[in-house]
Order: structure tokens, then C-alpha cells, then sequence
């Protein structure tokens, strides 16, 4: 009889018999398993999903729709257009913060790089307990916020500050730091690069430690000195990664106003004023469109910064894909 | 031989340098705190204090509103990292081991937010959560930003390369995927999750921004706002300034020293793939 013949065997096979039993009628079978995946995965990412619906995509969207209608908490919205992308992109104040943001930005990123790159090298000669001290050095002022940096930093670029004491050894005399227009950014800079180097060294690191030594080993063989192991070797092998730390750098940096704020307060006459602290400060003026005037300029910016760091991202990537 | 102990020695030297300008501003900070507020300012040099000054750490710690915003920070945070870990490593797990009709379009949304900068949605958030009458309630600090791109990106790429085959015996024993998670995936992440629960924990215990915005009530008054307003409030009270400064520093300080090898191990977990 074939009914005995089908489950003789199966019995025999002892473990086998599910996947049998399954092969007998896999329709039914994986359709009910799939759904019961499928219940449990929406389950695990309802969460997620809910909170980012809310508090991620529900102001963004709102954003860009509050962009288009002209008023405050008070009046009922008037829907004015593109107009006001218009006035952002006409005010002067919005030029200078870019201005601002971009010379800070300067400063900060290959500054911080160059750093982190020359601290990563020294790490990568240590020891593994030396390398492991100095990680843990090098990452402690990231885990400092802006807001203790500046109560720092203000106290060390005081008239009678550690700056200025440093300054005075070497008789560069005194310097008012934060009521210079033209010093005041490299000033914020300062502790700028200071509280990014953690992670920008270790990640510089790993990229280091990813290059096979055969290579530099070689290169030490025919006679090249560690500059120039460094420029034909190490970097353009470390391309993509200083690459990404390059773009994820400065679009960072050039949102940076946590620090202009609480250090020089956007001053002497704007001189430290950053878009996004641009933004802010208007978004805290009296004025009557003020809100719907910064949230515009907020999504000018994270246009163009999306843009950039999107173009960037293709490009690391096609690069990738052809070394791979 | 000589060599290579001169090169050590300058290794060593070389390494005090690094670590000693580094840490300079943080150690000038914790011994301003021991100073007598003249003395900050007048005789930077004098790197240690003429005079300890114990009192200015003491008067923070006897500081209510201080020390209230500590404690209020902390149960904050504590909150906000278990809860960001929860949230994250779940949709994490999904996307790692799970397949669904949709995973694409999820995925995109669920990412999409790592590209979106805080500014440029801080006004309408503070809107959407002022609709939603959470302004000044812990609730506000806390919720609006569990859900992490990153992080949950993070604990995805760790989830990918866990081994597939305990998973698979315990699916043929008939075990659920909540099982699997909770049993499986659970105790094998502890390297990550200290990674992103101190990531979370630091966002939450540096916040400055947010807390400005939403929070007006005196009672629920978050550690940085405090301290920034000090800066304006006790200008002149430099040594209390740089005590209350240190003392908000010292438990994230304190946190990454202990938690140093984890991280180290976790990163270096997530990275082998």
C-alpha cells in the first residue's frame, strides 16, 4: 500500500521526518511559518517605527509644510509659497553665517585630521598596554560635552587666562581672544579639535592597522623614509577613510554652535556666528515670521549639506566597488 | 639594543606629551575647582592651588538645585539608555535575521533619520511635542530620541555576524525568533550594547539644546542648562564654576574608564564582521 510505504521510512528516519512532512505539503506550511515571522517582525520594529514616525518624519514633513505658510504660534498660518526660501536665500545674515561656518569648518576638520592622523601613526608603533593608555587618553575629552568645554575654554582665553599666560612666556603678550573678529573662530576652533580627536584617531587607527605591513615593510627596504612611507603609502591607501572623515567632518563642523554660542555668544558683530546658531538666534528673535523664517533656513542648509554628503557617499562607494 | 631603548625612551616621553597636553585642560579645570576664585585668574601659575580650597567642591555638593539636576540627569539617563537599547536592538534584530514584505521601505525609513541634522527639525519637533502636552515632563527628555538610526545601524551590523548555525538548531528545536532573541542574541551582545548604551548615556547626560526648550520647570532642570547658566549666574565664582564643571564631567569620565576593554571589544567585534 503506498500509505505504508510513505510513513515506514519516515519513521526510520527519525529527525528527518519534519522536513518530509513539510516537503509533503510546503505551501501550507511555509505560508503559516512566514506569516508568523512576519507578525513577530512588524512586532520587533513597531517601536522604532512608531517613535520615528513621530518624533523624526512627522517634524520633518511638517517642516517642509510650515516652510510654505507665513506665521507663529499666535496667528493662523497664511500659505505665502516658496517665498520665504526666497528671503533666506537673499538675506545677508544668512551668507555671513556660511561664511562663518565655513572658515570654522576649515580649520577644524583637516586641522583635527592631520592630528589624529599623526596621533594614530604614534599609537600604531606602541605596545599593546602603552596603545591602550594612550586610546584612553586621547578619547577622554569626547566624552566632555560643548557645554563643559566652554565654561573651560572661556576661563582659559580670560584677559588673565592660560592662554594668555602661555602667550606671555614665549612674549607674544596678551590677547583678547573673544573680542577679536578675526580670532575668535580659531579660538572656538581650539577646543573644537579637541573634543573630536577621540574618535576621529581611532577610527584613523583602524584604517591604519587594515594596510598590511608587507607593504610598508617593503618600502622601509628600498630606502623610503616615514614621510615618505606616509605620502605614497599610507594615505592613499587610507583614501576612503579619510575620505568619509573628511565629508562626516565638515558637515558636522559646519553645524557646529553649541560651542560659538556659549563661548563668545555669536560674537564680537557675528564674527562667530554659525548657520545653525544663526538659525537659532533667529528662531529666538521677537520678530513675527521668525519661526517660519528658520525653519526655512534650517532646510536650505540640510539641503545643500544632504546634497553634498550624499555625492560624496556615491563616490566612496563606485570606488569601493571597483577595488572590490 | 641601545636603540632600541633610546627609541622606547622616546616613545614614553613622547607619550607623556601627548597625554599630558590632552588632558591639560581637564586637569587645570579639576584643580581650579580646589582654588580660591581669585586665584584662577590671577596666578595661573601657581598650576596647583596656594590654597586648597575644599569648599567649592563641598558647596556643590551641598548645592540643591546642583545636585537635584544630578540626580534628576541621571535617573534621565539611565531611563533613556535601557529603553534605547530595547527599541533598537529589536528592529536591529529584525532587519539582521528576519525576512518580511517590506524590508526594503522600512529599512530606508529607519535610516533615513541618520541623514536628518538635529537643527533642521528641532523647531517642529518642539511643536509636535508641545501638541502632544509633554513639554516639561521627564517624558519629553526622554522618548523623542530612543528611537537611533545609528545605534540600531550599529547593533545590525554585530547581529549579521553572529554564526547562524545556534540560531538554526534552535529554530529546528521549534524555538520562537522571541526566544532566540532573548536567549541567543541577548547575552551574546554584551560588548555592544555597553557601546551604545554609553553613546546613549552621554547624549542623554550632555544634552544642553533640548532640555532648554522644552523644559521651563525649575524641578525637572537638567544637569548642562544648569551648569551654562552658572557660567552666567557665578561669573565671579570661578572656583565653583570649574568644581560644579568637573564634578558634571566626572560620570561619563568615570563610565568610559570603566567600561574601557568593552568598548575596545566591541568595536573591535562589530568591525571583524
Amino acid at each position: 500500500m503506498p500509505t505504508t510505504q510513505a510513513t515506514t521510512p519516515r519513521k526510520r528516519l527519525g529527525s528527518v521526518t519534519a522536513e518530509v512532512v513539510e516537503a509533503g505539503t510546503p505551501e501550507r506550511r511555509s505560508s503559516s511559518a512566514n506569516r508568523e515571522e512576519r507578525r513577530t517582525a512588524y512586532l520587533m520594529l513597531a517601536p522604532m517605527v512608531v517613535l520615528l514616525g513621530i518624533f523624526v518624519v512627522w517634524p520633518l514633513v511638517y517642516a517642509f509644510k510650515q516652510s510654505m505658510y507665513q506665521g507663529n504660534f499666535y496667528k493662523a498660518p497664511v500659505f505665502v509659497g516658496l517665498s520665504f526660501y526666497k528671503y533666506v536665500l537673499t538675506d545677508p545674515g544668512f551668507y555671513q553665517s556660511l561664511k562663518v561656518g565655513g572658515y570654522y569648518a576649515v580649520i577644524v576638520v583637516p586641522g583635527g585630521m592631520l592630528i589624529a592622523l599623526l596621533l594614530a601613526s604614534f599609537i600604531k608603533t606602541l605596545g599593546a598596554r602603552m596603545a591602550s593608555f594612550m586610546k584612553t587618553t586621547v578619547y577622554l575629552p569626547t566624552v566632555v560635552s560643548a557645554v563643559i568645554a566652554s565654561v573651560l575654554f572661556r576661563l582659559i582665553y580670560a584677559d588673565q587666562g592660560l592662554a594668555n599666560w602661555l602667550l606671555g612666556v614665549v612674549n607674544l603678550g596678551p590677547k583678547n581672544f573673544l573680542g577679536n573678529a578675526s580670532m575668535v573662530i580659531p579660538a572656538v576652533a581650539v577646543p573644537g579639535i579637541w573634543l573630536g580627536l577621540g574618535i576621529t584617531t581611532l577610527i584613523m587607527l583602524a584604517g591604519l592597522l587594515d594596510i598590511p605591513e608587507s607593504y610598508l615593510e617593503s618600502a622601509q627596504l628600498d630606502g623610503a623614509g616615514f614621510l615618505q612611507r606616509t605620502w605614497y603609502i599610507t594615505l592613499p591607501l587610507l583614501k576612503n577613510v579619510l575620505l568619509y572623515l573628511f565629508v562626516t567632518g565638515l558637515v558636522a563642523a559646519f553645524q557646529e554652535f553649541l560651542l560659538p554660542l556659549l563661548i563668545a555668544n555669536g560674537g564680537p558683530v557675528n564674527a562667530s556666528t554659525t548657520p545653525n546658531l544663526y538659525i537659532f538666534n533667529q528662531f529666538r528673535s521677537a520678530t513675527p515670521y521668525a519661526m517660519t523664517f528658520s525653519i526655512t533656513a534650517s532646510l536650505v542648509l540640510f539641503i545643500v549639506l544632504g546634497t553634498i554628503s550624499a555625492l560624496v557617499f556615491r563616490l566612496i562607494k563606485s570606488e569601493k566597488a571597483v577595488d572590490a | 639594543m641601545v636603540r632600541s631603548r633610546r627609541s622606547l625612551a622616546a616613545k614614553w616621553m613622547l607619550l607623556v606629551l601627548i597625554a599630558f597636553s590632552m588632558l591639560l585642560p581637564l586637569a587645570w579645570m579639576a584643580l581650579c575647582g580646589f582654588k580660591r576664585d581669585l586665584d584662577v585668574l590671577k596666578t595661573p601659575f601657581a598650576v596647583l592651588p596656594q590654597v586648597w580650597e575644599w569648599h567649592n567642591y563641598t558647596a556643590m555638593l551641598h548645592d540643591r538645585q546642583y545636585m537635584t539636576a544630578v540626580g534628576l540627569t541621571m535617573v534621565g539617563a539611565v531611563i533613556f539608555t535601557a529603553l534605547s537599547i530595547a527599541v533598537n536592538a529589536l528592529a536591529a534584530y529584525a532587519f539582521a535575521r528576519l525576512e518580511f514584505p517590506l524590508k526594503r521601505v522600512l529599512w530606508v525609513l529607519c535610516i533615513m533619520p541618520m541623514f536628518v541634522p538635529a537643527m533642521s527639525i528641532l523647531i517642529t519637533s518642539f511643536v509636535v511635542v508641545s501638541k502632544l502636552h509633554m513639554l516639561n515632563t521627564l517624558a519629553v527628555l526622554i522618548i523623542p530620541g530612543v528611537a537611533s538610526a545609528a545605534q540600531m545601524f550599529f547593533m545590525r551590523q554585530f547581529f549579521l555576524g553572529m554564526p547562524t548555525a545556534v540560531e538554526d538548531a534552535a529554530r529546528i528545536d521549534g524555538c520562537s525568533r522571541w526566544r532566540i532573541f532573548l536567549k541567543i542574541f541577548v547575552p551574546n551582545s554584551g560588548a555592544v550594547f555597553v557601546v551604545v548604551g554609553i553613546i546613549s548615556y552621554m547624549a542623554y547626560w550632555n544634552a544642553y539644546v533640548w532640555p532648554i526648550l522644552t523644559i521651563s520647570n525649575p524641578t525637572l532642570q537638567q544637569i548642562m542648562p544648569v551648569l551654562a547658566n552658572f557660567l552666567d549666574d557665578r561669573g565671579p565664582q570661578y572656583g565653583q564654576l570649574m568644581a560644579a564643571s568637573t564634578l558634571a564631567a566626572l560620570p561619563t569620565i568615570v563610565l568610559l574608564l570603566v567600561f574601557q576593554r568593552h568598548i575596545v571589544a566591541g568595536v573591535r567585534l562589530s568591525g571583524i564582521k
